[in-house]
C-alpha cells in the first residue's frame, strides 16, 4: 500500500485530497468574483436583477464545479485532453454552420441556463490538448519543425474557426496564449523569430480579408480623432470615464459617466471602467492586485508540478487568464484596439466565467496531484 | 524494478535533460518578466488616466484661472453633484489683414491644410481681397492656434473669445437653456442668471440631478415611442425642500447645435405648457374636502347615475352604479362622485383652496419660460364640480407637483427651485394650505391607488408608492377631442414618509396590444413613473420594505371598501378617467 507521497496518489482519499486543495487561491477567486457582483449591481442602478444575482449563481456553480474538477485524478484529464478538445472543436463547427445557414452570427448555443460561447470553451481545450501533446514530447521533438506540425494544426484549428465567426479578438487571444506554451515547451527562439517574421509579412493580407468594421477599430485605435463619434467613441467614452474617478473615485454607485449611459456595454467589456470610475485609481489597482496574486499563485502552483503535462496546463491556464487581464484593461484604457474580451471573473457572462472556473479547477487538480507519477503517454506505469 | 527506474531516471537528468530543465526555468522567468512588465504598463497608463487627465476634467469644472481678458469667462453650470451642464472655454478666432498677405495662394494652401473645415480656394478668395479684416475661422483649438501662429505669417492676427460647450448635450436641454454666439444667455437658466453667469466665478450649482434627468428621460422617451404619443414631460421633486431633482420634456435637442432645434423641441413643456390635467386633480378636491371637516373618508355620495348640470352630463369612465365612499371615489376614479362631493363644500370653497395651492397665478421657478394658468372667470357652479375633477382648469405640470407636494408633506405648500440654497441648514419656508391630519388621510389614499386601483402599473414592490392617474381628453381650439387623451401619473414615494414627487404626462399616447387599445394614466404614464422609483430608490439610499403588500394595504381600509374580500385583489388593474 503506498501512503507516502511521490508513490502515487491513486491511493489518496477524498478528504486528504480536500485538504490539499489550495483554499487562499479558491479565497481571491471567490473576492475577485464578489468585485464582479458590486459592479453588476451598480451597472444595474443598484439592483441585483438582471446581472449581478445571475451572475453568482453561475460562480456559486462554477466554484463547486471547481472543487469537483481538482478531485478529479490530473491523468484522467489527461486522457480526456484530445475527447474534449474535439468536443469544442465541433461545437465550434456547429455555430458556423449555424450562422451560415442564416442565422447570423450568432457566437452561441443556447442551453436554457446559460448561452454557451464555444470560443471560450475552446480557449481551454485548446490549451490541455497542447500540454498533452508536449507531454509526449522528448527535447528533440521540440526543435523538429515537423513534429511542431501536429501541434500548430491543434492552434489553427480553433483559432481559424473563431476568426470566421467572425471574432478576430479571441482568435488572436487563443494564438498568443499557444504560443506562450510553445515558448514554455522549449521550441526555438528562431523558430518564433520565423513565425513573427512570415506574421508581419501576412498582415497586409489579412488586412485585406478583414471586415469593414475590424479594419475600422485598428484604424481608430491608432487615430482615435479619426472618428469620435462613430467607433472611437467607446474609447473616448471610456477614458474619461476613467480619468473622472480620480484616486478615490466618485463611489460605489455613483458612476455618472457610466450610469448615464455614455458608456457602452457597462456590464460586459466596459466592466473594468465602471469599477475604476467608482473606485477611483485605488480601487482599480486594488483589483489589479487581486488578479496579480492569482497569477503569481497559479504560477507557483505550475511550477511545483513533477509532469510536464500538469505543469504546461497550468502555466496555459495561467498565461489565459493573464492575457484576457491584459487585453480587456489595455483595451478600456485605449492601449489596445478594441476587441470584444470580457474581464475574467468580474463581467457579466456565463461562458466565460465558466470555463476560467474550469480552468482553475484543472490547475488545481494540478495541485492536488502535483506528486502522481506519469508515463510518456500518461498512463500509470506498470 | 522500482529501484532501477529510479535509477535510469537519475542517469537521464544529467544529461540532456538537465539542459531541458535550465531551458525551462529561464523560459519560465521569461514569460514571467512579460507578464509583469505587462501589468506595468497597464498600472502605469491608470495612473496617467486617473491623475494626469483626472485635472484637466477637474479643472473645467472650476472656475478656471483668472481672466486675462476683460471679458471674464462665464461661470458653468453644475448639477447638485457638481457634473457639469454647461461650460465656458476660451477658445481662439482667426482673421488675417488680407492688405498684409504676401503670398496668397501659399498661405491659402498651408491654411488649409491645417484647417479642415476650410477649402483652399475659399481661403484664397479671402486672402487676396485685399481688405483690413477678414475671417479665417471662428473658435479653433489649442493646436491649430499653435501651428497657425509657428506659420509665422504677420497677415494673421488672432482674437480670444469664449464658447459655450454642454456635454451632455440633450439631456436637461430647455431647464439649462442656452446662449447666442457672444456667450448671452437667451432661454433657461442661461437667460435667468445670465448677469450672475457672466460675472464669472464659482460654477451655479442646480437642484438637478443629471442621472435621475437621465433616468426620466430614458423611460419618459421610451413611453413616447411605445405608445406614439406627440409629446411628453416628466418632473422629479423633493417635497420636503421643492428642490427639483429631474425636469425633463420632450422632444428636445442639443443647444451645443442651437440652430437646428425646433421651437416645438426648444419649449419647456414641465413649466410653460398649461395642460386641463384631468383626475390627478380629484386629490386636491378631495383634499380639500377632508381639510373642510365636512367631508370624512366615510361620507358617501351617490354615483348611480351620471349628473346632469346646466347643458353638461358628468359620465364615469368605469361605472359602479351605486354609492360610494371617499376612498372608492377616489381609486375608481368617479367623476360623479367627485363633483357632488364639491358641490357639497359649497360654491366657493374649491376655488378658494386651488387658489391657495397657487393654481391661479404663475408658479415661482429660475427660468424665465412660466405658464400662467387658465382658470374660469367668473367661476359658477359648474366649474366647481367641473374643477374637482381636472377639467376646466388647465395648469402647468410644475403647478401640479407642487400642489402635489404639499398635500403629502404634512400640508406646506413650497417655492420650487432649480438652484441649490447657499445654505441647505435653514428649512425652507412655506404656507400651510391643509392640516397634517389630512395630509395623512391623502397618503392613505394615495397609496391605495397604486396597491388597488387605477395606478396598479406604478406598484414597485418594497418602495411603498402612492400616486393618481389622470386622462384628460384634450382640449384643441375649445373642442374636446374624445379620441386624443393627455394621459398622466403622479406618484409620490415612499409614501409613509414622504420624500419625492415623479410625475410623467404623454401627449396623446395611443393604446397598444399590450394595454388593450387603453390610452389612459394608468396603462401609458404610471409605469414610467414606477420605473423612474425603482431605478432611482436605491441610488439615494431608499430602504426598501418588503413586507408590504397590495392585500395589507387593503385590509388598512376595509371599513371604506364595499368590496373588499380577504385574500382577494380588490380590482385588477382597472382603468381610468
Amino acid at each position: 500500500m503506498n501512503t507516502g507521497r511521490g508513490i502515487g496518489q491513486d491511493s489518496l482519499s477524498i478528504p486528504e485530497k480536500l485538504r490539499l486543495i489550495s483554499w487562499p487561491l479558491l479565497l481571491l477567486v471567490t473576492l475577485t468574483a464578489c468585485v464582479g457582483f458590486a459592479s453588476l449591481y451598480s451597472a444595474a442602478g443598484g439592483h441585483m436583477a438582471p446581472w449581478a444575482s445571475k451572475q453568482a449563481v453561475r460562480f456559486i456553480f462554477g466554484l463547486c464545479g471547481l472543487v469537483a474538477v481538482a478531485l478529479i485524478d490530473i491523468r484522467f484529464w489527461m486522457k480526456m485532453s484530445y475527447p474534449l478538445y474535439a468536443l469544442g472543436i465541433l461545437l465550434l463547427v456547429y455555430v458556423d454552420i449555424r450562422g451560415h445557414i442564416g442565422m447570423g452570427a450568432q457566437r452561441w448555443i443556447s442551453l436554457g441556463f446559460l448561452e454557451l460561447q464555444p470560443s471560450e470553451v475552446v480557449k481551454i481545450t485548446t490549451v490541455m490538448a497542447l500540454a498533452r501533446c508536449f507531454h509526449a514530447a522528448t527535447p528533440e521533438d521540440v526543435k523538429n519543425p515537423v513534429f511542431l506540425l501536429w501541434p500548430l494544426f491543434l492552434v489553427a484549428l480553433p483559432a481559424g474557426l473563431v476568426a470566421i465567426q467572425p471574432d478576430l479578438g479571441t482568435a488572436l487571444t487563443i494564438a498568443i496564449v499557444a504560443g506562450g506554451i510553445f515558448f514554455l515547451a522549449g521550441v526555438p527562439y528562431w523558430m518564433f523569430g520565423t513565425v513573427i517574421a512570415l506574421g508581419l509579412a501576412a498582415l497586409p493580407v489579412l488586412w485585406h480579408f478583414m471586415h469593414g468594421y475590424q479594419k475600422k477599430r485598428i484604424l481608430v485605435f491608432m487615430h482615435p480623432e479619426l472618428d469620435p463619434l462613430g467607433a472611437g467613441y467607446h474609447i473616448m467614452q471610456s477614458k474619461i470615464a476613467l480619468g473622472s474617478g480620480g484616486v478615490f473615485g466618485k463611489g460605489f454607485l455613483h458612476g455618472s459617466q457610466s450610469h448615464l449611459d455614455f458608456l457602452p456595454e457597462k456590464q460586459t467589456d466596459f466592466i473594468f471602467t465602471l469599477f475604476a470610475e467608482e473606485w477611483g485609481l485605488v480601487g482599480g489597482l486594488t483589483l489589479m492586485g487581486l488578479f496579480m496574486s492569482i497569477i503569481a499563485y497559479g504560477y507557483f502552483i505550475a511550477l511545483n508540478c513533477q509532469s510536464q503535462y500538469a505543469r504546461l496546463l497550468g502555466l496555459g491556464v495561467i498565461v489565459n487568464f493573464f492575457v484576457y487581464i491584459f487585453i480587456n484593461i489595455g483595451m478600456v484604457m485605449g492601449l489596445l484596439p478594441v476587441v470584444g474580451v470580457p474581464l475574467p471573473l468580474v463581467s457579466y457572462g456565463g461562458t466565460a466565467m465558466l470555463s476560467v472556473l474550469f480552468g482553475f479547477g484543472l490547475l488545481m487538480s494540478a495541485h492536488v496531484h502535483r506528486d502522481v507519477k506519469f508515463t510518456r503517454r500518461g498512463l500509470d506505469p506498470a | 524494478m522500482a529501484f532501477d527506474i529510479f535509477h535510469r531516471h537519475k542517469l537521464t537528468i544529467s544529461g540532456t535533460q538537465a539542459q531541458a530543465l535550465e531551458m525551462a526555468r529561464l523560459r519560465l522567468i521569461w514569460v514571467g518578466m512579460l507578464m509583469m512588465m505587462g501589468y506595468l504598463a497597464i498600472i502605469l497608463r491608470m495612473g496617467d488616466l486617473c491623475l494626469l487627465h483626472h485635472k484637466s476634467t477637474a479643472m473645467l469644472m472650476g472656475s478656471g484661472a483668472p481672466a486675462e481678458t476683460e471679458r471674464p469667462l462665464r461661470a458653468s453650470i453644475v448639477d447638485r453633484n457638481g457634473n457639469i451642464l454647461a461650460v465656458s472655454l476660451r477658445m481662439a478666432s482667426v482673421y488675417a489683414d488680407a492688405r498684409m498677405v504676401h503670398d496668397p495662394a501659399k498661405l491659402a494652401q498651408e491654411l488649409a491644410a491645417l484647417l479642415p473645415k476650410q477649402n483652399e480656394a475659399d481661403l484664397f478668395k479671402r486672402l487676396s481681397s485685399g481688405k483690413a479684416f477678414v475671417w479665417i475661422q471662428r473658435f479653433i483649438t489649442p493646436k491649430q492656434e499653435y501651428a497657425i501662429n509657428a506659420l509665422g505669417d504677420p497677415a494673421i492676427h488672432f482674437q480670444e473669445e469664449q464658447r459655450r460647450i454642454y456635454p451632455d448635450a440633450n439631456l436637461a436641454a430647455q431647464v439649462v437653456g442656452y446662449t447666442d454666439v457672444d456667450s448671452n444667455g437667451i432661454a433657461g437658466i442661461e437667460k435667468f442668471f445670465n448677469k450672475r453667469l457672466a460675472a464669472g466665478g464659482k460654477p451655479l450649482r442646480l437642484t438637478l440631478d443629471v442621472r435621475v434627468q437621465h433616468i426620466m428621460r430614458q423611460d419618459l422617451a421610451a413611453a413616447i415611442k411605445t405608445f406614439h404619443a406627440l409629446d411628453g414631460t416628466g418632473l422629479v421633486m423633493d417635497v420636503n425642500t421643492g428642490q427639483i431633482i429631474a425636469m425633463v420634456s420632450l422632444p428636445d435637442f442639443d443647444p451645443n447645435h442651437i440652430g437646428e432645434a425646433t421651437n416645438n423641441e426648444k419649449f419647456n413643456r414641465a413649466t410653460l405648457a398649461d395642460y386641463e390635467m384631468g383626475s390627478t386633480f380629484k386629490t386636491f378636491s378631495i383634499a380639500a374636502g377632508l381639510n373642510s371637516g365636512k367631508v370624512h373618508l366615510s361620507s358617501v355620495f351617490d354615483a348611480s347615475h351620471p349628473l346632469h348640470i346646466d347643458q353638461f352630463y358628468i359620465h364615469d369612465f368605469d361605472a359602479k352604479d351605486r354609492p360610494l365612499t371617499i376612498p372608492e371615489i377616489y381609486i375608481y376614479s368617479s367623476n360623479i362622485g367627485t363633483a357632488k362631493m364639491a358641490e357639497s363644500l359649497g360654491p366657493d370653497y374649491i376655488r378658494d383652496f386651488y387658489q391657495k395651492l397657487g393654481f391661479m397665478q404663475q408658479a415661482p421657478i429660475e427660468v424665465p419660460e412660466r405658464a400662467t394658468p387658465l382658470y374660469p372667470s367668473p367661476w359658477r357652479e359648474v366649474n366647481t364640480m367641473t374643477a374637482a375633477f381636472g377639467h376646466g382648469i388647465a395648469v402647468s405640470p410644475l403647478h401640479l407637483v407642487r400642489a402635489a407636494s404639499a398635500i403629502v408633506n404634512g400640508g406646506i405648500l413650497l417655492k420650487p427651485t432649480l438652484v441649490m440654497p447657499d445654505n441647505p441648514d435653514v428649512p425652507p419656508q412655506g404656507t400651510r394650505v391643509i392640516s397634517a391630519a389630512t395630509s395623512e388621510k391623502m397618503r392613505r389614499l394615495l397609496e391605495l391607488v397604486v396597491a388597488s386601483g387605477t395606478g396598479a402599473y406604478a406598484w414597485v414592490k418594497g418602495y411603498d408608492v402612492g400616486g393618481k392617474t389622470g386622462t384628460a381628453d384634450k382640449n384643441k381650439n375649445g373642442r374636446y377631442e374624445n379620441h386624443a387623451n393627455i394621459s398622466s401619473f403622479l406618484g409620490v414615494f415612499p409614501i409613509w414618509h414622504p420624500r419625492y414627487v415623479v410625475l410623467a404626462l404623454l401627449d396623446d399616447p395611443q393604446g397598444t396590444k399590450a394595454t388593450h387599445g387603453f390610452s389612459t394614466g394608468g396603462y401609458t404614464a404610471a409605469p414610467v413613473v414606477g420605473d423612474v422609483i425603482a431605478r432611482m430608490g436605491p441610488m439615494y439610499g431608499i430602504k426598501p420594505r418588503m413586507y408590504i403588500t397590495r392585500d395589507s394595504i387593503e385590509k388598512s381600509m376595509k371599513p371604506y371598501l364595499k368590496e373588499y374580500k380577504e385574500g382577494q385583489a380588490l380590482a385588477s388593474v382597472s382603468t381610468d378617467h
